[in-house]
């Protein structure tokens, strides 16, 4: 009789699965400040810039390892930066298109809100928010309609098929937070890379 | 395809052909509200809170069309308003009743506070028979739904899994949180406006207060309050049926009054034009009055 909602249990439960693998911590030393996605195998973490405290910090792999990281670009005013840690063959996550998202699409974030690790919380994409309440410098972010904490930043927002489409980055309310859209990291990340 | 990703292009699918008939409402200085076409000869209803201006209210179609709206009449006690806009919209949705929908069923919330439609996704989390606003208002059905309230959000229709508009949200009724307004009732007060302007609501002519009844009083009625009169305009019903200044009214007919909502919940417009007794205290007695209830102005 519940089939249905078995079933999308259980793919919820694998989406999880697979995005936790390219989810990783980031911390100053002395304590995790947020998390990061694995963009790229050989070590290119994508994460946000308020995460980011000083120019070298650490990230804690899936697997508990825990490598120092370099800094290779920021961009406070997008509240984005990008690090590189010395491994390769991590779990990159499949990037969407943020460009095609439509409202009421499910979305996924993951994240460590208050310190909890690789915690994924549920929802729907609302729509974009036109920046009405000026938190950030990027227009066009996407409001979801899920709950984000303090520890959520810099996670990634998937879709119902696992590709990431934005990175968590603010909560608006109890239950509605913004995410900068995937599109606007791939920008961001092209220039760090042809910057090095 | 999985069903995860069945679900969400349905649910994106809902809001996209629904989100036509989503308009946002511009009628007061701060944060823009919502609204939502009610029939094609440019009706829309929207919650009576968000329009603070009686002129100059604009409306926002999809895409970047807008136009001026005038107010046909509002309804506070179960805020409710009504506005028509000249030219558009050419669409109207359709407006069902609830009895298909059950407690644990999806649910959307739409809006279009900006230039693009919101949606917010939850359950129908209770579903309950007709209530009575604080304002007094009579809604045929309690509608809630556990989707998040997001700022501008009222006016916006509350849309079922297949894509009907079952009511219309707002947050002005229950300190803030999202209540539905169901279809019928919308329908209702939308006939009402159309045919007067306003809501036709019974009058007596008095200014009341909330007042503690003596003891003896409130043992014997089995009521701890009633509403004292505190001003009695002259002329008006009340006065001719020889209420007072000190007097506490504690009945009407058949309904005990013991706050202001029970007094304008009694009123209703059936009401108008038919005697009714007055059970009030007065000088620490029961008295009863008799006085023919007139029409609010």
């Amino acid at each position: 009789m519940f089939s249905a909602i078995h079933q999308v249990n259980e793919e919820i439960a694998s989406l999880v699965k697979q995005a936790r693998l390219s989810l990783v911590i980031i911390g100053d030393g002395h304590g995790s400040c947020g998390g990061g996605t694995v963009w790229h195998p050989d070590g290119l973490v994508v994460t946000n810039s308020h995460v980011v405290r000083s120019k070298r910090c650490e990230v804690t792999l899936p697997d508990g390892r825990i490598l120092t990281a370099r800094l290779l670009a920021r961009d406070e005013k997008q509240d984005l930066a990008a690090l590189v840690v010395d491994i390769e063959g991590l779990d990159a996550i499949e990037l969407g298109e943020s460009a095609s998202l439509e409202p009421g699409q499910f979305v996924l974030a993951l994240g460590h809100p208050r310190g909890l690790k690789g915690v994924a919380t549920a929802g729907i994409y609302m729509g974009t928010e036109e920046n009405r309440l000026r938190v950030l410098f990027t227009e066009n972010l996407l409001a979801v309609n899920l709950p984000l904490r303090p520890g959520n930043s810099g996670g990634p927002l998937i879709d119902s098929e696992g590709r990431m489409i934005g990175i968590n980055t603010a909560m608006t309310g109890h239950n509605t937070g913004l995410a900068i859209p995937v599109n606007v990291a791939k920008v961001f990340l092209k220039k760090a890379l042809g910057s090095c | 395809m999985s069903v995860l990703t069945d679900l969400s292009s349905d649910l994106a699918a809902v809001v996209e052909s629904v989100g036509k008939v989503v308009v946002r409402v511009e009628g007061r200085r701060r944060l823009a509200a919502s609204g939502t076409v009610w029939s094609a000869d440019g009706l829309v209803v929207t919650a009576s809170h968000v329009v603070e201006n009686e002129e100059n209210i604009r409306v926002g179609f999809p895409g970047d069309d807008s136009a001026d709206a005038a107010l046909v009449g509002r309804d506070p006690t179960t805020d409710l308003a009504l506005l028509r806009v000249s030219g558009k919209p050419d669409n109207a949705p359709e407006w069902t009743g609830v009895d298909t929908l059950q407690a644990g069923h999806l649910a959307l919330a739409l809006g279009r506070p900006g230039r693009n439609i919101r949606a917010s996704l939850g359950i129908i989390s209770a579903l309950g028979e007709e209530w009575r606003t604080r304002a007094g208002g009579k809604v045929d059905r309690y509608i809630q739904a556990d989707v998040p309230a997001y700022p501008g959000f009222s006016g916006g229709p509350l849309v079922d899994a297949a894509g009907t508009i079952t009511g219309l949200n707002t947050s002005g009724l229950l300190r803030g949180s999202l209540i539905t307004i169901p279809a019928s009732t919308v329908k209702q007060v939308v006939g009402e406006l159309l045919a007067r302007g306003r809501i036709l609501r019974g009058y007596l002519g008095v200014g009341l207060q909330p007042a503690r009844l003596p003891s003896e009083i409130a043992k014997q009625l089995s009521q701890e309050t009633g509403l004292l009169v505190i001003s009695v305009e002259s002329g008006s019903p009340a006065d001719k049926a020889g209420l007072v200044l000190g007097d506490t009214i504690v009945a009407i007919g058949d309904s005990v009054i013991r706050r202001w909502d029970d007094l304008l919940y009694t009123l209703a417009k059936d009401l108008i034009g038919i005697d009714v007794v007055v059970k009030i205290v007065r000088a620490g007695q029961l008295k009863e009055l008799t006085a023919t209830v007139g029409e609010h102005p």
